[in-house]
């Protein structure tokens, strides 16, 4: 009987358990906003005039701007939320790209 | 419709003015002949306000984050069943209990 106990309590610590259902929900919630985003960084990239690398450049510090928002949205916390930081970090940074390149034009 | 759908419109109408403004910038360039180096301050001034509003409606404007752990305050479930009437624990299957323990 102890033993059993004892390893089931070790299975329930060993696996890590979180609601998938809500981080799914989140992970939409960020990729919502790095969407929006990098079409409203393509816009002012074009405005503004940027041409060549610097137009990346540009992108790249919306999106560092935009991932500092995102964990201050989470409180600085981020184990309640995700299961790792690169998720905050790192998620639709490349789709953002081509929505961003898409929307780089010059009036 | 809430806070945030309104703030990223007005952001976004204000990039279409700043936008707007950059092109008749550039008729006038291209008139008097002069190269184009950046925009002029006041659209300067419309891209960062702009910029600003709709970081915050990108921000609120998706939803929250939901917990994800399953003992947190917010994934409990705090309502019994409405059935609960119907549920009889008192029968023959008590006599045997059973073999796994769980744990709730």
């Amino acid at each position: 009987m102890g033993s059993s106990e004892k390893r089931s309590k070790d299975a329930m610590s060993d696996i890590p358990t979180f609601s998938g259902e809500n981080l799914q929900n989140n992970l939409k919630v960020i990729q919502n906003s790095r969407t929006f985003l990098s079409i409203i960084a393509g816009v002012l990239a074009g405005i503004i005039g940027f041409t060549g690398l610097t137009g990346f450049v540009f992108y790249f510090v919306v999106m560092l701007i935009t991932s500092v928002g995102l964990m201050a949205k989470a409180g600085f916390s981020a184990d309640l939320y995700f299961d790792s930081w690169n998720r905050v970090l790192f998620d639709g940074f490349l789709g953002g790209l081509m929505s961003f390149v898409l929307f780089w034009t010059y009036p | 419709m809430n806070l945030g759908f309104v703030i990223g419109v007005l952001g976004v109408l204000i990039l279409s003015h700043a936008a707007y403004s950059t092109i008749q910038y550039r008729g006038l360039l291209k008139i008097t002949e002069e190269e184009f180096s950046g925009p002029p301050m006041n659209v300067v001034l419309e891209l960062i306000i702009g910029l600003a509003l709709c970081m915050w409606a990108a921000l609120t404007f998706p939803g929250k984050f939901l917990s994800i752990h399953p003992d947190s305050d917010e994934n409990r479930a705090v309502s019994l069943p409405d059935n609960s009437d119907f549920m009889i624990f008192n029968h023959r299957g008590r006599l045997f209990p059973p073999e796994i323990d769980m744990k709730f």
